[in-house]
């Protein structure tokens, strides 16, 4: 094709479209993993996957990876149109995962400017063995009926449903001589002509397993024998003659000559004409009986190279093997530069902020106006606005399954290398959060899971040794609380060896020595395998034990406000809990004012507001203040004189007392008055700004003054 | 490139105190007028808060106080330079703007030394441009957002009032 093409900007497309295939492919097959085979659904999602790289990578002249695609889609092609028994079927999905890796790996190395230069002969010739070996015996059979072209007509017929206006074509295609791919071409054709042929065979008939067809095909043409109600205008609409079409030759013959088959063509394949009638015949009786005998029971016996086309019968569904009823419905998805959603969210902010200017403009305070229309015209456009906002805030909230399914995908390439026999559970990943936030988590969820697989679960035989009978499991599950998403990682492995960390603490120095072992709380030990180098494993694996991992993870996960907590019970096996919060970008706030500055405290921490009637204030002599509410003393914190603000309320009285409750420890804010709750927009404080004790970020209020966002955690602090 | 070229020797000059300071045109992304300012609590007290840019939000620095000059009222003559020096957009109040000066390379000179003076600006001042028969101050942009030279400004001034990170 065009040499010199310039395929930059195809090549940002090729490997965005192309990567989000893999990220469904990898899903369909892990989903089904456990399954006996794919679904019929599934492999016609995979075939097409393959095929739409195979072509794009022709097209961007990636040929490992078109070839390995096309390899690939020559295996699902045999499952779809064969449905053979007895496919191995993790192999097949280790296939599967295979090419996806090699593609997926030969696409980062062209994200980076370097050249897809992957040596495919390896995967093609494994998942060539892997095609014959399911194509069995028959193989080597359909070789030798191969070399006897004379003993046995090679054509293959479905039950013919001819009707009187059933007509009968032989085609001649032939192809342009550079044409690559030519059996990949023929193949298109029969399949388009599939949708109208009532019968159809073709020669050379093994273009899709057989790479030298193409070269059969370009020398001899490609032949096929068409019964169809369609007109040859209609064939040649189907056909059209293009680049890669030299010529369409169509006649049209008698049943008769149909049924002799080939032979008519030219003389490569010789029909024992004197049985071919009867035979045929009897055979396409066969057929028909097979036909019904599938519908019922999907356990037809193919013939050695049996290659039907099915035509499209009214109402027969085609199924395999396995009927899955269960179709998860794919929503579709477009994508937007998150820039370009910043910048919306941005623009809504500012339209909130003129709406605000609009509504409540000094030129409407004029006595006697009426404003009736005006107010009712400005109410739907409240509306309209605020609508727009949750929208944008909706926007940025994506669910977790994704981050999930890779680790699916982890589970299950750990636990193979491994020798563990590992079952994976998903609960709740259709939790949404913001996408800032999975960002961030998906490396510590990845740390995670990957322990517990190597570490967490025992291996089968110590398992069996201890008696326990079920598989070994790791659940993640998600759920959102109280304004934040839980996730946890749980494994009924061997669970976290209390003394063993202790043990290893104690060789680290980390322990107090003026601490009892006992005084440790579990809690507290199981905390100090997220220190840094801390490993129990005594043997460093390719995943995991070098005891780098646990403390990115807290790192990781404290960057983005969250926590982990570690629960576990000896020989039950052990929970990982990350407390994140839902977005980054949104929270639903209180907005109070301090002297002349408004801040924002998150609605999810407020507790209760507390007018003082009398002062109940105690003041300690250190200075610290106390007030009793309902026989229970709590620490005051008055805002305005803690960040030195201006003219703030002094008195207690004209103040309102917001109590916050953070990890089980509560403090009373003392602010002169509450403006209101509403959702606010998150955004950092500048980093020009040096840090500040107790604030995380500011936002905009509606009348566009700024805000600042107490940061709840570190107040109590 | 043809956009550097007209930037190319441009300044922008305004007025504080009795001196005339120039900063780069290319570091400038705009000039607003003073707009209501929040304070950010515990802050050094030359970064006077934030304001709202249009959506965005961004500090401001009195550039009066980072000089360590008394501090003036603003009234409507104040500005806003909205300076944009490595990605870090932030606002600088100025007293009043004064004009866009062309200062050809000739007639830049190198700053005082910094040993005869303890005022603080002159870590600041990169250069000396000369316009005609008056002087502009040329600053250096950098420093006079970033506090990198604190241990400089320390040495040289032996105070404390400007606390770092």
């Amino acid at each position: 094709m065009a040499e010199g093409f310039n395929t930059e900007g195809m090549l940002d497309v090729y490997l965005f479209e192309n990567g989000q295939l893999l990220e469904q492919l990898q899903e369909i097959v892990l989903e089904q993993k456990d399954e006996e085979c794919f679904d019929e659904d599934s492999i016609n999602e995979i075939f097409r996957t393959m095929h739409t790289i195979k072509g794009s990578s022709g097209v961007m002249m990636f040929e490992n990876i078109t070839a390995v695609s096309h390899k690939l889609e020559d295996v699902f092609f045999y499952l779809r149109e064969s449905h053979p028994q007895n496919v191995p079927h993790m192999e097949l999905v280790e296939h599967v995962l295979e090419v996806a890796d090699f593609i997926t790996n030969e696409m980062d190395k062209l994200q980076n400017g370097q050249q897809a230069d992957g040596d495919a002969t390896e995967i093609l010739a494994s998942i060539d063995k892997f095609l014959n070996s399911i194509k069995g015996g028959k193989r080597e059979k359909e070789k030798i009926i191969e070399k006897n072209v004379h003993e046995e007509p090679k054509q293959f017929y479905l039950a013919p449903m001819a009707t009187d206006a059933s007509r009968f074509y032989k085609i001649y295609l032939t192809y342009q001589p550079d044409i690559q791919l030519a059996n990949v071409h023929a193949y298109k054709i029969v399949y388009s002509l599939k949708e109208i042929a009532e019968d159809l065979l073709f020669y050379p008939e093994d273009i899709l397993t057989n790479e030298s067809s193409a070269e059969e095909i370009l020398e001899n043409g490609f032949k096929i024998l068409l019964q169809a109600q369609a007109s040859e205008e209609e064939l040649r609409e189907i056909m059209q003659e293009g680049y890669d079409l030299k010529k369409v030759d169509i006649y049209e013959c008698t049943g008769n000559e149909f049924l002799q088959g080939f032979d008519s063509f030219g003389s490569e394949i010789r029909i024992d004409l004197e049985s071919s009638v009867e035979e045929i015949e009897a055979k396409a009786e066969a057929e028909e009986g097979k036909e019904k005998a599938k519908e019922k029971s999907k356990e037809k016996p193919i013939a050695p190279g049996d290659f039907v086309i099915e035509s499209k019968g009214p109402g027969k569904a085609k199924k395999l093997a396995k009927d899955n009823p269960k179709k998860t419905e794919k929503t579709s998805f477009i994508s937007v530069d998150v820039n370009k959603m910043d910048k919306l969210m941005d623009l809504i902010g500012e339209l909130v902020i003129s709406e605000s200017v609009v509504l409540q403009n000094p030129d409407l305070k004029v006595p006697g106006l009426r404003l009736d229309n005006f107010h009712k015209a400005a109410g739907q456009m409240a509306k309209i606005s605020t609508d727009l906002q949750n929208v944008i805030m909706s926007m940025r909230m994506v669910p977790l399954t994704n981050t999930f399914q890779k680790m699916n995908r982890i589970i299950f390439d750990v636990s193979r290398k491994l020798g563990k026999d590992v079952e994976f559970e998903m609960v709740g990943e259709h939790t949404e959060v913001d996408k800032n936030i999975i960002e961030h988590i998906s490396d510590p969820l990845m740390h995670l899971v990957r322990n517990a697989v190597d570490h967490g679960i025992e291996s089968n035989e110590e398992r069996a040794a201890k008696g326990k009978t079920e598989k070994g499991k790791v659940t993640l599950s998600a759920k959102t609380e109280s304004g934040k998403v839980w996730i946890s990682v749980k494994d009924n492995g061997a669970g976290l060896d209390r003394d063993k960390i202790l043990a290893k603490a104690r060789k680290q120095g980390i322990l107090d020595y003026t601490r009892d072992d006992n005084s440790y709380t579990d809690k507290e030990v199981y905390q100090f395998i997220t220190l840094p180098g801390f490993s129990t494993n005594e043997k460093v694996t390719e995943y995991s034990g070098r005891g780098v991992g646990m403390d990115v993870v807290v790192s990781n996960l404290q960057s983005v406000g969250g926590s982990l907590e570690i629960e576990s019970t000896p020989g039950q096996g052990s929970v990982m809990n990350l407390k994140i919060p839902l977005t980054l970008a949104i929270i639903d706030g209180i907005v109070m004012e301090v002297g002349n500055s408004s801040f924002v405290i998150e609605t999810g921490v407020v507790k209760e507001f507390v007018g003082i009637r009398d002062n109940r204030l105690v003041q300690e002599p250190n200075g610290e203040e106390f007030i009793m509410i309902r026989g229970e003393g709590y620490p005051v914190l008055r805002l305005g004189e803690w960040y030195d603000l201006k003219d703030y309320k002094a008195d207690t009285e004209d103040g309102m007392l917001v109590l916050v409750e953070v990890e089980k420890k509560t403090i009373c804010l003392l602010v002169d008055r509450l403006l209101g709750k509403q959702e606010i927009v998150v955004k950092p404080i500048p980093e020009y700004v040096k840090k500040v004790k107790g604030l995380s970020g500011c936002t905009q209020l509606g009348d566009g003054s700024i805000a600042l966002i107490l940061d709840a955690a570190g107040l109590v602090e | 490139m043809n956009e550097f070229d007209t930037q190319k020797d441009k300044y922008i000059t305004f007025k504080s105190g009795n001196e005339y300071y120039g900063i780069k045109i290319e570091y400038v992304n705009e000039i607003i007028v003073y707009q209501e300012i929040t304070e950010i609590p515990e802050s050094e007290d030359y970064i006077k808060g934030l304001i709202n840019l249009r959506g965005k939000i961004i500090p401001v620095v009195d550039v009066r106080l980072r000089f360590k000059q008394k501090p003036i009222e603003y009234n409507d003559r104040t500005c806003i330079i909205v300076l944009n020096v490595n990605d870090i957009v932030v606002g600088l109040i100025v007293e009043q703007i004064a004009e866009v000066v062309e200062i050809q390379e000739e007639n830049i000179l190198p700053p005082p030394s910094i040993h005869n003076t303890d005022k603080v600006q002159n870590i600041f001042v990169q250069a000396i441009g000369k316009v005609g028969d008056s002087v502009k101050l040329l600053l250096d942009p950098d420093k006079l957002l970033n506090d990198d030279d604190l241990t400089v400004l320390e040495k040289v001034n032996d105070e404390n009032e400007v606390e770092g990170e």
